[in-house]
């Protein structure tokens, strides 16, 4: 666990991925993974995915929770270029109630921390639907800096819209410690959820109650 | 139709000398820093062999890009271009272009080229919109896809590292409906000008 002001960092394990199913069909996943195609998502595939991005050498999901252990969503860095030392960066809050919080701006604020201060990343890239200003605006207090505009680049809802590319060099970010001092991060107070029942306690109950 | 006629070049199909002889020579000449922005460690035979049979089944594992060999009106294989992501769902794609000859850098080889491959990819692979990554130190292409209708979207920051320099990332866009056409920009940049300046009239 690396720990935050308001979120920790852990393991994205069975707490986290037994939200995903939901949390990979929601509008703000799709809206965090701005070019991924408009399909449902079954179960087999978000298992693919998490096995896909943990068995990854140039990037991770790991899962952020607030300091109840409530799980909030995953930060993503992903086609880390060794060279030049860049990745890029994302992040969603499946439990949308989180949506725009503190919490959620604490996630990229730690996903920013692992990057620059332990894997010695020199820039990262983030991107975001031109008419999605909670995420911009995450970005943007986050320390990131506009860096253009791809015109009508993704498909969406019947129409093509604009992607604001956003960019944070090391040069950029104060550190951790400095960042969270001078923002003033609050706890948004949302109740933790009920931890849902594992898939595997009920199959084994199942076959516990046949034998 | 798989081979594109253009002016001062065609694009083909790749023949086996082109990974066996010229992919060696261009992954260790000076082109390989401009297509690659900065990349320039020498690179073995047996390497280039290794990335070759790899690239060779990522269609199989879902890669969607297509590729084609630059041949010069004379002859000589010079380089290659093609869309390095066709993504079929947002209907954009990315262009790369690499001339590993230096004889062939200017003339209008690329344009020429670049002109054959957004044409493509906008009336076969239906495409609304294409995307071209440069290096703020590469003037030559800045200039190229300018002339062929891209315009300047966004600079990423120190996003390259070329002998020791921290270089910006830039990345120009076209809409097929600002294209005016192969035709239109064929006449506009006198290609067909400088096609009989360097080969003679030709058929």
């Amino acid at each position: 666990m690396i720990e935050g002001k308001l979120v920790d960092l852990v393991p994205f394990e069975d707490d986290f991925a037994i939200h995903m199913e939901t949390w990979m069909n929601e509008e703000a996943w799709f809206r965090a993974r701005l070019w991924e195609r408009r399909e449902p998502h079954t179960e087999d595939d978000v298992k693919k995915f998490i096995e896909k991005m943990e068995k990854s050498e140039r990037g991770a999901l790991i899962g952020f929770q607030s300091k109840d252990g409530d799980p909030i969503g995953g930060v993503i860095f992903d086609h880390e270029w060794q060279r030049v030392r860049k990745a890029d960066a994302m992040f969603f809050a499946g439990d949308t109630r989180y949506e725009g919080t503190d919490e959620h701006l604490d996630g990229l604020l730690m996903l920013l921390r692992y990057c620059f201060e332990t894997r010695n990343l020199h820039r990262l890239d983030a991107s975001a639907l031109a008419f999605d200003e909670v995420r911009i605006d995450l970005l943007r207090r986050a320390g990131f800096v506009h860096e253009g505009t791809l015109r009508q680049h993704i498909r969406y809802d019947g129409d093509y819209v604009d992607v604001e590319l956003f960019g944070i060099l090391d040069e950029d970010w104060p550190g951790y410690e400095q960042k969270v001092a001078g923002l003033d991060l609050q706890p948004s107070g949302i109740e933790p959820k009920p931890k849902p029942e594992k898939k595997d306690d009920k199959e084994t109950e199942a076959g516990e109650a046949k034998s | 139709m798989t081979i594109l006629h253009g002016l001062l070049v065609d694009l083909e199909p790749f023949v086996p000398a082109f990974h066996q002889e010229k992919m060696h020579a261009y992954w260790n000449n000076e082109s390989r820093l401009w297509a690659t922005m900065g990349d320039c460690e020498p690179t073995t035979r047996a390497q280039i062999a290794r990335i070759h049979e790899e690239r060779s089944g990522a269609r199989e594992r879902g890669y969607t890009g297509v590729h084609f060999m630059m041949r010069a009106r004379d002859g000589n294989i010079i380089g290659s271009i093609g869309l390095n992501w066709v993504d079929y769902w947002n209907r954009t794609a990315w262009l790369g272009a690499w001339i590993g000859e230096k004889d062939y850098w200017g003339g209008g080889h690329g344009t020429d080229a670049l002109l054959l491959a957004v044409d493509y990819a906008f009336r076969w692979l239906d495409m609304r919109r294409l995307c071209l990554g440069t290096m703020d130190i590469n003037e030559r292409a800045q200039r190229n896809v300018e002339k062929a209708g891209f315009r300047f979207e966004t600079r990423e920051r120190k996003a390259a590292l070329v002998n020791g320099r921290w270089i910006d990332a830039l990345n120009y866009g076209l809409l097929r409906d600002d294209w005016p056409g192969r035709e239109a920009l064929v006449e506009q940049l006198g290609l067909r000008e400088k096609a009989e300046r360097r080969y003679g009239k030709g058929d």
